[in-house]
């Protein structure tokens, strides 16, 4: 047995605090991907991340669907769910204003949540690890399998979206939605269906970040809204509508959070995402990689 | 080609326009002038479907179009370029154009695009040297150029101009009208807005003027140029 030494402690939370962080990047990329079509700010982005987990825990435990089968299938029921919100919470609202539109986000949400504690009740799942759970030793930190595979899902994401933004036509229809819907719509571009496009994403990424934490973290029906305050904490950190930011802030954010509890008081976790949040509003509103203009809320 | 018949636009409840009737026929460039706020950009927004509260008629080939939504418009072969150009000022040249010949990417058109951008580079060659460029650091008439070539791209039998030549030095004013009438020549139906009514009275056969709403004079392009009131109001004098 290696000797528990400061080193390998200080590694141990670096570990594990980016596993959470990769977490956290991932709710933060669904906010951007949404708040950049639309400037809305979607607080039920975290329970995407609950209902990927419990789903996943329902297919692949209760029903004994094989992995390979329970990981897509949990993602399109998501998916489904995300356009569900869209639909039913988002479009049909009149004349919406974004500030109204947030607070529809924050109601479904609520429902969600009842939803959820309804079928699951209040109890967290446990979810088998995807590749066993012996942990691999590095400079006397321990690594589960499992956060390579949050580490590796991340990447994956990133370069998918990479590859979508950058080189697909729809891609840059989104983009264009985001920069001027109406000079959009002008080229053809149809803005609701581009909107529903970015809460199928989101949410289709959500159900990722729960599947892949499941296991480490557990999951049940009431993380959501603090998974949605980090997720958020990570946006503003990063600069809000910025996908490197998002990564970047997320990983900080998660950093932080599992330095502070490791060496301060495990007590305050929660307590230093705020922190974060409220202190980069105080000395840069635009984040670390968002530009100033954007900042201002245009229709705020 | 485009009838438009006792047209009624508001926002919320003020009228931006109050019964307009105007008749572009085909193949011809028809120019509206006004002044600031004479309801010029409302119009045609209301034709391209950016703006759904009217009442009225809008006749495009004979059928009614009033309250489609403006992307199912641009399908049926009419583009707008909108006032203060509107590009995709993130995006690359290159991104911009491919998006005006989004309705042909969905169709996975390829030749038709290809034809198109090897066309809209032949008209705006300067485009084709900054394709890489983001489309924000062009300038001012380079960015009118990008705006009309990405109409352009979706094929568009009817083109809609909304002041293009806006904030625009005199050469290159001439240029784009230059272009305009290129275009013209070869096929494409122009409605034209304008506040500077000398140019657009020129490259057109027939004008209508709007004020506060309203259409208070229209004929020949040619006669209006002549006339005191217009010539008072609109040519300085
Ligand atoms: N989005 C809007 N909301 C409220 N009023 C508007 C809006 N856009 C234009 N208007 C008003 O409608 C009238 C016509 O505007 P517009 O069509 O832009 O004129 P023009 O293009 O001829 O300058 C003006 O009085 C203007 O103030
Ligand atoms: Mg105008």
């Amino acid at each position: 047995m290696e000797k528990i030494t400061f080193a390998s402690q200080l590694m141990q939370y670096l570990i594990t605090g980016l596993t959470v962080g990769s977490i956290y990047a991932m709710v933060a990329i669904g906010f951007n991907i949404i708040y950049n079509v639309t400037e809305i700010i979607n607080f039920a982005q975290g329970e995407f991340v609950m209902l990927g987990g419990l789903i996943m825990v329902f297919l692949h435990v209760a029903a004994g669907l094989p992995l390979l089968a329970a990981f897509p299938l949990t993602i399109i029921l998501v998916t489904l769910a995300g356009m569900l919100l869209d639909r039913l919470a988002i479009s049909p609202i009149r004349q919406p204003s974004v500030l109204t539109l947030i607070i529809a986000t924050i109601g479904a949400s609520i429902i969600i949540k009842g939803i959820a504690m309804f079928i699951w009740g209040k109890d967290p799942f446990d979810l088998p690890a995807f590749s066993g759970r012996n942990p691999i030793h590095l400079m006397g930190a321990v690594i589960q399998p499992q956060y390579l595979w949050v580490g590796g899902f991340l990447i994956i994401i990133v370069i998918l979206l990479t590859f979508f933004f950058e080189k697909t036509i729809i891609g840059k229809a989104m983009s264009a939605c985001a920069e001027n819907p109406d000079a959009a719509s002008l080229v053809g571009i149809n803005v609701k269906h581009m909107i529903l496009l970015s809460f199928s994403l989101s949410a289709a990424i959500g159900a990722v970040a729960g599947i892949t934490i499941t296991p480490i973290s557990l999951m049940e029906y009431d993380r959501g809204a603090m998974l949605a305050i980090k997720g958020f904490g990570a946006v503003v950190l990063g600069g809000l509508g910025s996908f490197p930011g998002a990564i970047l802030g997320g990983l900080i954010l998660g950093t932080i959070e599992s330095f502070g509890a490791g060496l301060i008081h495990s007590g305050y976790k929660d307590a230093f995402a705020l922190i974060v949040l409220l202190a980069v509003l105080f000395i840069r509103p635009s984040g670390l990689l968002g530009s100033v203009e954007v900042s201002k809320f245009k229709r705020f | 080609m485009l009838k438009i018949e006792k047209l009624r636009a508001y926002y919320d409840t003020i009228p931006a326009l109050k019964g307009v009737s105007v008749e572009v026929p085909e193949g011809e460039i028809v120019s509206i002038i006004g002044a600031n706020g004479a309801g010029k950009s409302t119009l045609l927004k209301a034709i391209s479907g950016l703006i759904k509260t009217q009442q009225g008629r809008i006749a495009y080939k004979d059928q009614d179009i009033a309250g489609r939504a403006a992307n199912k418009i641009v399908a049926l072969g009419i583009s707008q370029v909108p006032e203060g150009r509107q590009i995709f000022a993130h995006l690359t040249v290159q991104d911009n154009i491919n998006l005006g010949a989004y309705l042909y990417f969905k169709r996975r058109n390829r030749a038709e695009i290809a034809e198109r951008m090897s066309e809209v580079y032949t008209l705006f060659p300067i485009l084709k040297r900054r394709v890489k460029q983001i489309a924000g650091t062009l300038s001012g008439g380079e960015q009118q150029m990008l705006a009309i070539a990405r109409a352009l791209m979706g094929r568009p039998e009817l083109l809609l101009l909304d002041e293009p030549s806006m904030g625009l030095a005199p050469l290159i004013v001439r240029e784009i009208f230059a272009v305009i009438k290129k275009l013209n020549e070869s096929g494409t139906t122009i409605l034209l807005v304008e506040q500077n009514a000398k140019t657009a009275l020129n490259v057109a056969k027939h004008a209508f003027v709007l004020e506060t709403g309203e259409i208070v004079l229209e004929g020949l392009a040619s006669d209006l140029l002549d006339n005191p009131k217009v010539k008072e109001a609109y040519l300085g004098g």
